[in-house]
């Protein structure tokens, strides 16, 4: 029964981590040869702040268009060119 | 993986719905308050589209500590608010014994350390160190990642990621719908005590 249960466990780790490198930007590069647990980490911790600071780009440009722009007579447009297939 | 499709409209909805509560269109306001005020909105917006999370809460909360976004929180998400910024004991998760538990991290670390290649007990004492020093700079990243270990800490970062690669490709798509010709000319077709009402930049 406990055996079970730490296998169980080791499989899950092995698929988070294998999850992780696949969501990686460098591992879609190079293909999908195993990181290491310390280099995955790194990666991901690298990977979540780029894609802060990309968050925070994108919150200026927006915040630029909007200065020049009234968002609620284009909002009908916005929502359907967004959702359009 | 990717975000699912429920979740991308969502995120659009309680963005939209997040510019128009706080205004950002049409209150004068400066760059930096503005850009303030759409980065809240898509924060918010990215954990309410997702549901219940542990990182979903955990961001909750620490966007409530700032005072200035409190009333906006409370606003957009109504009753929602409190129990998202409740504390909670306990994950949702099918709770183990506490036996079982501690067995099943002793292996995580232990299987960690496994997936690099072996280069002797040095190197495996330091690339022990070098795990603890990552993964704690990963709990710092994945909101609500401080109480989390091994396994669910890993769980939380893959979902995390997934919403902000999601929030980032949105937010970008939405960018390019502003900028979009047949919009900036729909968009001039302001009222013109609105138009007087943007005092430039």
């Amino acid at each position: 029964m406990s055996s079970r249960r730490s296998r169980i466990s080791e499989e899950e780790i092995a698929e988070l981590l294998s999850k992780l490198q696949s969501l990686l930007p460098e591992a879609r590069r190079r293909g999908a040869s195993r990181a290491s647990a310390a280099k995955l980490l790194k990666e991901t911790c690298n990977y979540i702040r780029s894609l802060h600071r990309e968050v925070d780009d994108l919150s200026d440009r927006l915040s630029e268009m909007m200065a020049t722009m009234d968002l609620d007579s284009a909002q009908a447009e916005i929502i359907r060119s967004l959702f359009r297939p | 993986m990717q975000a699912t499709k429920s979740f991308e409209q969502a995120f659009l909805r309680h963005l939209l719905r997040g510019f128009r509560l706080s205004a950002v269109s049409y209150k004068s306001m400066s760059l930096q308050e503005r850009k303030s005020a759409i980065k809240l909105s898509a924060d918010v917006a990215m954990a309410s589209a997702r549901g219940s999370r542990k990182w979903t809460r955990g961001l909750i909360t620490k966007l409530s500590r700032e005072d200035e976004h409190r009333s906006f929180l409370r606003l957009i998400l109504g009753t929602e608010y409190g129990r998202l910024t409740k504390p909670r004991h306990g994950s949702w998760k099918i709770p183990r014994s506490k036996k079982i538990v501690r067995r099943s991290l002793r292996v995580c670390s232990r299987r960690k350390n496994n997936l690099r290649a072996p280069h002797g007990v040095k190197s495996g004492v330091l690339a022990r160190t070098l795990v603890e020093k990552r993964t704690h700079a990963l709990k710092r990243l994945v909101p609500g990642g401080e109480s989390l270990d091994g396994c669910s800490l890993l769980d939380e970062a893959l979902d995390y990621v997934i919403s902000l690669r999601a929030q980032v490709d949105l937010m970008q798509k939405l960018l390019t719908t502003f900028e979009a010709p047949k919009l900036r000319a729909l968009s001039k077709c302001t009222l013109p005590e609105r138009k007087a009402s943007f005092v430039g930049k």
